[in-house]
């Protein structure tokens, strides 16, 4: 800083250039609302002069909309309150373009409370303006895109509901004929028959096994999906051990020539649902039926030991993949079958969900000994 | 839920005659503060707020049923019958003379007279006839709604808040005042500005008053004489007050009008 500049006086504010040139436009109202006074800034931005400006209100320089607004809106607030501020206005120019400005207004009352002026601040706002003009397109084209997702999603459920009734209907309605076939092949073995047709007796009796048991998984699988869930009747009195024995027997005359062993130990009453267990069971040997090694006899342990029912099937065979084991329980898997014993792949899904019913679980290991499946459920005294 | 919170309703002031307010588009109940009080010792006075607007639950906003005036007009009845009103004072500013007009025709037992502000029963020009705007204008003014209140719901709410300069007007009022969901305001200006009930005000029975302000651009002293022209049983005063708020720019006046015509 050199001496002189010390000394030269700071130069006042020139308060008469800060009005006419200030960085934004102001005006002054009468109590009737007509202009008084405005800047040089204001005038160059909508290009009137001054005196042309004196007289009009500031309504005359909106568009019809900002009219409409300032009438219903910011006048009653400015009476009601006595200033109103950021008020998004259209200023229209001399040659008829708009010009987006913020404004804010205040009364200027005398003691008495009367009104002397109104004096309005007014601000540029085109770059804003546009940038809330994105803004509410951009919330616009967002909302129309959820619309829009939301109806397709809605149409998808309705359609996957569709679809697990028509299962639901569909299964329901084939238990019938299969019915009249099961009652069909009784009366056949009555009458006096060749080795060979009770060869094909035998055979289609399985298929009769087979058949109602996938309907029951269909069916249960539609219902589960249709949000009733796996129902149970529970019951702790009657005794499990003769269900799973039979649920056996039947897996075994249905499939000669396989081998499946049963050691069962229920020493205490398990509350449950008897049948609901009977169709875990068979889906379980189904599954080892379909995946194991034929040469391999298959292994059931049914035991109690105090606190819980533990009731496992195992095979032997190719182990299951790490791959298949993430998906095992999900509905229509069917890992790597043959096309010969392609089923529906509702079995392991069903038994896991009648385990979960049970408040039980259903687990699996493999490795190139064994595969096999534990179900296991709490023995608890429900009654109490 | 009643009535009476859906449309925030305030009964005030004791008399046999009621008197019933109803704002126009913008605003809210706020809007008679300054006139409604003077009727309280002779009147008991209902104020109340149209669903979207100030104070009224805005859970039972349906856009459906507030797509024409007649939504509001059963919310009306629905006030009035509440209330067990009947031969009252309708004062409606607005577009709320007009819902108060349709009120009186739908049931012509709650209002032995009307007191019309600031009326018009079109605001589009028709042929001969003169509302004060063209479609475009309101196209544009629908429009330019949203530009309002980007700036409007999130920045100028908070500004309406503090009332130092004028406490008399108290804090609560400020709060809501002229605070509208966007959604709703735009629907509510849909609905006034696109609405036409020129052949409904012949058959208006209720005494009706009209009072007109000078330079209204909303509603100009031509709609003003088109509504007395039209409806049988009516009377015009055009009042010194300018502008579309005579009921706060020029409380003084609008009151002692309507004590003239009751």
């Amino acid at each position: 800083m050199t001496p002189s500049d010390e000394k030269s006086p700071m130069p006042a504010e020139d308060l008469e250039d800060l009005y006419e040139n200030a960085p934004c436009g102001y005006l002054s109202l009468q109590p009737d609302g007509r202009i008084i006074k405005s800047n040089r800034t204001l005038s160059t931005w909508i290009g009137i002069p001054a005196d042309k400006l004196l007289g009009k209100r500031l309504r005359d320089l909106l568009n019809m909309a900002g009219r409409i607004f300032y009438e219903t809106h910011f006048a009653p607030l400015l009476r009601m309150q006595g200033h109103f501020q950021e008020v998004a206005l259209d200023l229209i120019t001399v040659d008829g373009t708009k010009l987006a400005v913020l404004a804010n207004a205040y009364e200027k009352r005398n003691d008495d409370g009367a009104l002397l002026f109104t004096r309005v601040t007014l601000f540029q706002a085109t770059e804003r303006r546009s940038y809330e003009r994105g803004l509410v397109d951009a919330r616009l084209a967002s909302d129309k895109a959820e619309a829009a997702m939301r109806s397709e999603l809605d149409l998808e459920h309705e359609n996957a509901e569709l679809r697990e009734q028509f299962i639901a209907v569909l299964g329901h309605d084939l238990r019938n004929p299969l019915a009249a076939i099961n009652a069909g092949t009784r009366m056949l073995r009555k009458d006096a028959l060749s080795e060979k047709s009770l060869g094909v007796l035998d055979m289609m009796e399985g298929s009769v096994v087979r058949m109602s048991g996938l309907i029951d998984n269909v069916l249960d699988f539609a219902r589960g999906r249709l949000g009733n869930g796996i129902g149970l009747d529970r019951n702790a009195n009657d005794p499990l051990e003769p269900v799973l024995l039979q649920v056996v027997d039947e897996l075994r005359s249905s499939h000669p020539g396989r081998e499946i062993e049963i050691v069962s130990r229920i020493v205490e009453p398990v509350d449950c649902d008897r049948g609901r267990i009977g169709q875990l069971l068979s889906n379980l040997v189904g599954n080892a039926l379909t995946h194991g090694a034929a040469d391999l006899p298959i292994r059931v342990s049914a035991m109690t030991n105090g606190t819980s029912l533990e009731l496992w099937v195992a095979n032997g065979g190719t182990p299951i993949s790490k791959n298949a084991m993430a998906r095992l329980f999900h509905p229509f898997f069917r890992g790597e079958v043959r096309v010969d014993q392609e089923g529906l792949g509702l079995g392991l899904h069903i038994a896991s969900e009648i385990a979960r019913a049970h408040d039980g679980v259903l687990m699996v290991t493999s490795d190139p000994q064994e595969t096999r499946f534990t179900f296991s459920m709490p023995l608890v005294d429900r009654v109490n | 839920m009643s009535i009476v919170s859906r449309n925030n309703v305030r009964v005030r002031g004791h008399g046999q005659r009621t008197m019933i307010f109803a704002h126009g588009f913008g605003c809210d109940q706020n809007m008679w503060r300054l006139v409604a009080p003077a009727f309280e010792a002779d009147f008991k006075t209902v104020l109340f707020d149209h669903v979207g607007a100030g104070q009224s639950d805005l859970t039972a906003y349906d856009a459906e049923k507030y797509s024409t005036l007649s939504g509001y007009v059963d919310d009306l009845i629905e006030i009035c019958r509440e209330l067990g009103l009947t031969q009252a004072v309708f004062v409606g500013h607005s577009v709320s003379a007009m819902i108060g007009v349709l009120a009186s025709l739908k049931a012509p037992e709650l209002f032995e007279s009307l007191v019309l502000v600031g009326p018009s029963p079109r605001y589009i020009n028709d042929g001969e006839y003169v509302g004060g705007f063209t479609a475009a204008e309101i196209a544009e003014l629908l429009d330019s709604l949203d530009d309002n209140h980007m700036g409007w719901s999130a920045s100028m709410a908070p500004a309406i808040m503090g009332n130092a300069d004028r406490p008399e007007l108290g804090e609560e009022l400020t709060n809501s005042f002229c605070r509208t969901d966007p959604e709703m305001a735009k629907a509510f200006a849909r609905v006034t500005f696109t609405s036409d009930n020129r052949s409904d005000l012949p058959h208006v029975t209720a005494g009706t008053l009209i009072l007109q302000c000078r330079d209204d651009i909303i509603a100009s002293e031509e709609v003003g004489e088109f509504v007395h022209r039209s409806v049988p049983n009516s009377q015009l005063i055009v009042l010194d007050a300018s502008g579309h708020c005579p009921n706060l720019s020029a409380p003084g006046e609008v009151i002692s009008a309507i004590r003239g015509f009751l």
